[in-house]
């Protein structure tokens, strides 16, 4: 062990440069007056605190928990049965179609948030066929966009759970006396809980922290949590306030992941 | 008389053009352990999954207590298995995993609780009700499997090579439990494996199979003593299969001379398989009808397996009198002791 070791110390450095220390950043520039461009002597202040309730962040903070967790409620309705549906494939038809099913994730993330945005416009090519959909600055734009962004993410831990249940143990329940409907709530269900708890999080968190995607598709209209912190850094320059900000998004994550990760008694989720 | 349980006429199953099953008939009756015995690939586990309904049939009928089977789906069956691989479900305890069927059933929680101890009496592991299933042993995890199929009463229990995975004493033992267990539940098992012995110290009645296609019915005694062909005689326990000529009821030629013979309704001259059973050939030292040399012997135990060679065709035989390689000696069997088949292809 103590010389595989060396094996993970190129991420281990990564990691420290590029998230343990950011981090930390963060939290000191969140209770301190610390200017990030002329490093040198701070003083601790308490007036991020102030920010965290103001109706604006306050606002936004429901926002992104309400349409995120939202997004992924539907990516989980949408994506389980396709997942149950590729795992019980035959081999032939399976590998293309999960290619088709990663596909989108390797064309780039903003570009498709675009093309939705030119599509939810209220003219765009879609007139051609007379209908113009004019969702820009709705909710349901930014779950549309939010599910076709992060779904994949829902779908392939939940695929790759299916996959390797025995199929013997639906036999079982069924040979037991269970319906379909029974068998697949007392069995397929829990046996597919790290599945599912590791889709949540991977879609939760991105769309938990998205700023691009609302900022696109709702017109300004609806701002979530990941467009205040931006403004804050970018346009007001209130580091301090923004620092502080980030930090309760952090730890509303957290508290999240540790209530979705609570559902998950084995805890064989990768996180 | 017997009540029959299943019936099963002209059963045929089909997988991507390989027929595994051919116009299969069989019945089982009340309280009779069945066995269906045969090599990997012979369709015994077909027809088990056939008669637990997680197959369909191509053709053919299964009648269950006087009722056609296809109109039900597996969780209507009176019928529980007892799968290859235990499948237990890993995410719930003993007493969850056992009282699975009975909450299906909405039993009152009062007589689930006495059901699972029971069950959990019968099986030999009391006291393991908070047990997780992945802290037990492959002979603890079998025992629960069976306990958690007989909990719900079945009238017909199906075992699915359920001892393939246990050491030799475990599965012994087994053998002995689950003959006992049928005894004292009163109803039918159906157990399938490939292994001979297994088949022969459990049975009530031996299906044999191979390719798809019933090759015998009968007791384990029957089948032992009296294989109906060459793949029988092969497949249930060790054999000298000889090329013969009936000459006529109760005579038949083999190795160039005349025996007398226990067998009769062949054609006169017809050629037929001759079976001799290893155990029955005594070996004397001085010369007799068929003579031969000591090519081999491998101590096996309880008995000696010598190898004889007959001019250039091999005898095994089963003695507890060791003989010398080189050894010339002579074969000497009574008359019961030889069996005649009809000529098979195989």
């Amino acid at each position: 062990m103590r010389k595989l070791r060396i094996i993970a110390l190129p991420y281990l450095v990564w990691m420290i440069v590029l998230v343990l220390v950011p981090t930390l950043l963060i939290l000191l520039l969140s209770i301190t007056d610390l200017d990030i461009y002329n490093l040198g002597a701070f003083s601790f202040v308490s007036d991020g605190f102030a920010e965290l309730s103001k109706p604006l962040v306050v606002e936004a903070m429901k926002n992104s928990l309400r349409l995120s967790l939202l997004a992924t409620l539907i990516c989980f309705l949408i994506g389980y049965p396709v997942a149950y549906y590729l795992a019980n494939l035959k081999t032939s038809k399976k590998t293309m179609l999960i290619t088709l099913f990663i596909l989108p994730v390797w064309s780039n993330m903003l570009l498709r948030i675009i093309a939705w945005e030119t599509l939810f416009f209220p003219n765009s090519i879609l007139n051609m066929f007379g209908v113009s959909l004019n969702l820009i600055g709705s909710d349901l734009a930014i779950l549309i966009g939010m599910t076709s962004m992060y779904l994949p993410f829902m779908t392939l831990p939940l695929y790759s759970v299916l996959e390797k249940m025995d199929h013997s143990l639906i036999e079982a329940s069924k040979d037991l006396g269970a319906s379909n409907v029974q068998t697949f709530f007392k069995v397929t269900l829990p046996l597919s809980l790290s599945g599912v708890v590791s889709g949540v999080i991977m879609t939760l968190l991105p769309s938990m922290t998205a700023f691009a995607l609302p900022e696109r598709l709702s017109g300004g209209k609806t701002l979530l949590i990941g467009n205040i912190i931006e403004d804050y850094f970018m346009k007001t320059s209130n580091i301090n306030g923004g620092a502080m900000i980030s930090i309760a998004l952090m730890v509303v994550i957290i508290l999240l992941f540790i209530t979705v990760i609570h559902f998950d008694k084995e805890g064989e989720t990768l996180i | 008389m017997e009540k029959k349980l299943v019936e099963i006429s002209g059963l045929s199953k089909s997988f991507d053009d390989v027929e595994v099953l051919k116009d299969i008939h069989l019945y089982i009756n009340e309280n009779e352990f069945v066995t269906l015995l045969g090599p990997s690939g012979c369709g015994k586990t077909t027809l088990l999954r056939l008669i637990a309904g997680f197959e369909f049939a191509d053709a053919g009928v299964i009648t269950f207590d006087g009722r056609m089977l296809e109109e039900l789906p597996p969780n209507k069956r009176e019928i529980n298995t007892v799968f290859q691989k235990y499948a237990l479900f890993p995410h719930l305890n003993v007493y969850d995993n056992i009282a699975f069927g009975l909450k299906m059933k909405k039993m009152s929680k009062e007589a689930i609780e006495e059901e699972v101890k029971k069950a959990l009496k019968l099986v030999k592991l009391e006291g393991f009700e908070g047990r997780n299933i992945k802290t037990l042993s492959g002979g603890q995890q079998q025992r629960i499997a069976i306990a958690r199929a007989i909990v719900n009463k079945p009238k017909l229990l199906l075992l699915d090579e359920p001892l393939g995975a246990l050491d030799l004493k475990l599965r012994q033992e087994m053998q002995y439990e689950l003959k006992e267990m049928q005894r004292a539940l009163g109803i039918s098992f159906v157990f399938v494996t490939h292994d001979q012995e297994e088949a022969l110290t459990m049975s009530d009645t031996v299906v044999v199979m191979n390719d798809g296609v019933i090759q015998q019915i009968g007791s384990p005694i029957d089948i032992y003593n009296e294989p109906k062909n060459k793949f029988t005689a092969n497949f249930i326990g060790e054999s000298n299969i000889i090329d013969g000529i009936m000459k006529k009821d109760f005579l038949v030629e083999f190795e160039g001379k005349e025996f007398a013979c226990v067998d009769q309704g062949f054609e006169k001259e017809e050629p037929v398989d001759v079976v001799i059973r290893p155990e029955d050939i005594e070996l004397k030292l001085s010369q007799g009808l068929i003579n031969g040399v000591v090519d081999a012997i491998t101590f096996k135990g309880v008995h000696y397996e010598i190898i004889v060679m007959v001019e250039d065709k091999e005898y095994i035989i089963h003695s507890t009198d060791p003989k010398e390689v080189g050894d010339k000696v002579s074969l000497h069997f009574e008359e019961e002791d030889i069996h005649v088949m009809v000529k098979s292809d195989a």
